[in-house]
């Protein structure tokens, strides 16, 4: 009966194997295939589609001249509707139906956690291009691991969270702040990022205050942050429920600056908050702004192919962006489009790349997989309805584009 | 002082929103004794043809406040034709063959598929409603509020008066509480009760809509708001009591009243707890609710 078993799942085994192989063979003839996954519908779609466009543009670039290996790039997007078991699923078609040799995508950290493991056993790179849970990219480290297959191209949330802190505190002196998050993981896991951030800063919130996605009314929240007489509000939380807070502030006739994670540049938040929003502030690895000459080709061809003035969420078009490149190039270096090869590239990219973000040297290494270091974001702040940088000196001469300091 | 005048504002605007809600659940539950369980969605359809019909009108150069008042009668006829299908779709056969949870299922069922035909109409995307009335919030003693949560509470009292006023003067409205009083008996009157409860899930989203457009102006508008809602305003009607009209007013004031102090004396992260222990403590105390009046069933 065992021996019998054995036989059956050797058989089954050759012919899997043998049509892995075949389908690589006559897919490798004309094209590589790349899986994209965001919430193209739903609350976070600003970012998901914003993200989508951004690696569509660059495909679309990297074709016209030619390709990878001499083969066109073919992405196949799917939407992942920012729920987790959708993502998983996804993730199961990409690998399995699709066969691609690596996915660029994710916005939102839940789905993000739920999905890469499937990449990571299936030994395919994941290059997470929006998502920002602290967690993502140090989920399969090495020597736990034996190779990580997860790569980020965002800021992280402690990256993000321990400079909003420090513009609140350092910068710009506040001693009072009050924290206000969601109750998703986003939220929650950020407020505590942000907690950990301000006591190294010697700082306690007096207020800690959370609220549910849908609520109408934040009066009590808002209420409690000004009674326990905050000069700042931090927040960690989505654009429709950022919105009602700035809203609720105007309400109330109390006015204290928003510092915030980067949902803050949502177009969801700056329109439903309009003038109520203003001044809001929030790091960003990208602003709307072609103060380099990729930059000013990239807002161009963007405006030119989408039909749009504003970049619903140019920090996630920026990203999504430059992840292509960063994959475009690592398949170039390994001369092949084995999950493994290409994530050894990665680890140890030769070219430099010069991205929308920054120009990444040597982006990654076996132990560290995110390309974006605290150095490269800067503050945004909003102003009559965009995203403008909220300390403009931080932009001039060399500090225009910010590069991850090499590692040693 | 100041504050809690200011908590007892937001929770009467946030109150009276459920109580229209749940006036839409008090409405059916009298003729029919059964409820549209996809009220919530009525709500949020109602909001999302209100939000077509104003951007139409002013894309064709109305004014915002006059767009908002000619969409309001357009609102309510949708509401009309909207509960009216769901009473045929989803009721009718429930009540004719006695059935005691088919309804159920059935305005489930619908609610959902409400929603959906709503997302792929629409989108999934949050909507911004075009304000009718200035957005700056008016100081009023010590409490600040928007002309447009006054407008919530007026235009709510003013929907559920004009129905109790044609419940109590018209002809029709007296078939309906004839209905509510006594099915069997008015049928024999010669009363087309079957038409009496069509009308009154009829009345029921049409509160729902109106609910839906007088609210979205200072919420975001899209297919997943009534959701929340719609179940809040179902406690709202179990702890006023499902037969009356005034006690679901109440109901709602207390709910919303209830929410808003939690969340500022005890914790926001509490805010919904206290609403659910008091319609916990309402069914074990008095199961028809603080105003119903009891009812006896004969075996």
């Amino acid at each position: 009966m065992r021996s019998k078993f054995v036989v059956t799942a050797l058989i089954a085994g050759t012919i899997l194997g043998g049509g892995a192989v075949l389908s690589g063979t006559t897919w490798a003839a004309d094209s590589i295939k790349i899986g994209l996954t965001g919430p193209f519908t739903g609350g976070s779609s600003s970012m998901g589609v914003s993200m989508r466009d951004g690696v569509k543009l660059a495909v679309t670039e990297i074709n016209k001249a030619g390709g990878v290996l001499g083969k066109q790039l073919q992405v196949i997007e799917r939407d992942d509707e920012a729920k987790n078991e959708v993502g998983v699923q996804v993730a199961q078609e990409l690998i399995n139906k699709e066969q691609v040799v690596a996915t660029l995508g994710y916005i939102n950290t839940g789905v993000a956690l739920a999905s890469q493991r499937f990449y990571q056993e299936a030994e395919i790179p994941v290059i997470n291009n929006v998502a920002t849970g602290s967690v993502i990219a140090s989920q399969f480290v090495p020597p736990e691991f034996k190779a990580n297959y997860v790569f980020r191209t965002a800021a992280n949330d402690q990256i993000q969270s321990t400079m909003i802190a420090q513009e609140a505190v350092t910068r710009q002196s506040y001693k009072k702040p009050a924290i206000l998050a969601d109750a998703t993981n986003y939220g929650q896991l950020g407020m505590k990022d942000l907690t950990t951030a301000l006591a190294a800063l010697t700082v306690k919130p007096v207020a800690v205050e959370k609220f549910n996605i849908g609520d109408t009314d934040m009066t009590a929240q808002v209420l409690r942050a000004k009674e326990a007489g905050a000069d700042v509000i931090l927040t960690y939380a989505i654009g429709p429920e950022l919105a009602q807070i700035a809203n609720a502030m105007a309400k109330l006739g109390w006015k204290v600056p928003m510092i915030g994670s980067w949902t803050l540049s949502m177009s969801s938040f700056i329109d439903t908050a309009g003038p109520n929003g203003d001044g809001a502030m929030m790091p960003e690895t990208f602003i709307q702004l072609p103060n380099t000459p990729k930059r000013k080709a990239f807002i161009e061809a963007y405006q030119q192919t989408y039909k749009i003035d504003r970049i619903p969420s140019p920090v996630s078009a920026a990203q999504g962006y430059d992840s292509v490149y960063l994959l475009a190039a690592a398949i170039t270096q390994a001369k092949s489009t084995d999950g493994r090869k290409i994530r050894e590239a990665l680890e140890n990219l030769q070219t430099k790349v010069d991205g929308v973000v920054t120009t990444y040297d040597h982006p990654y290494t076996a132990t560290d997989h995110e390309a974006i270091s605290a150095n490269i974001p800067v503050f945004g702040v909003v102003k009559g309805g965009r995203v403008v940088p909220a300390h403009p000196e931080d932009l001039e001469g060399d500090k225009v584009l910010r590069m991850k300091p090499k590692s040693t | 002082m100041e504050i809690l005048a200011q908590l007892i504002v937001s929770g009467l605007v946030v109150g009276m929103i459920y109580g229209v809600i749940a006036f839409g659940y008090q409405l059916t539950f009298a003729t029919s004794k059964t409820l549209n369980f996809g009220q919530g969605e009525a709500l949020s359809l109602g909001a999302l043809v209100g939000f077509s019909t104003v951007s139409f009108l002013i894309g064709n150069s109305v004014g915002v406040g006059f767009a908002y008042l000619l969409m309001v009668p357009v609102i309510l006829l949708f509401g009309l034709a909207q509960g009216a299908v769901v009473e045929r779709l989803g009721i009718r056969q429930a009540i004719k063959n006695k059935s005691e949870s088919g309804w159920i299922m059935a305005t489930i069922a619908l609610g959902i598929i409400f929603r959906n035909l709503a997302e792929n109409i629409w989108g999934r995307d949050a909507l911004k409603f075009p304000s009718p009335l200035p957005e700056a919030a008016l100081s009023i003693g010590p409490v600040r509020i928007q002309p447009m949560e006054i407008a919530i509470v007026v235009g709510a009292l003013a929907m559920m008066l004009a129905v109790e006023v044609f419940n109590r003067r018209s002809i029709f409205g007296k078939a309906v509480v004839a209905t509510a009083n006594d099915r069997d008996a008015a049928g024999l009157m010669g009363i087309n009760t079957g038409l009496v409860i069509t009308f009154s899930y009829a009345l029921s989203s049409m509160a729902a809509a109106f609910a839906g457009v007088l609210v979205a102006p200072v919420t975001l508008t899209g297919a997943a708001m009534g959701a929340v809602l719609g179940l809040k305003a179902f406690a709202v009607a179990i702890i006023g009591g499902l037969s009356s009209g005034m006690g679901i007013v109440v109901g709602g004031l207390l709910l919303g009243i209830t929410e808003t102090f939690t969340g500022y004396y005890i914790s926001t992260g509490y805010k919904d707890v206290p609403g659910l222990v008091l319609l916990l403590i309402v069914l074990s105390l008095k199961p028809s609710g603080l105003f119903g009046k009891p009812t006896i069933k004969k075996v």
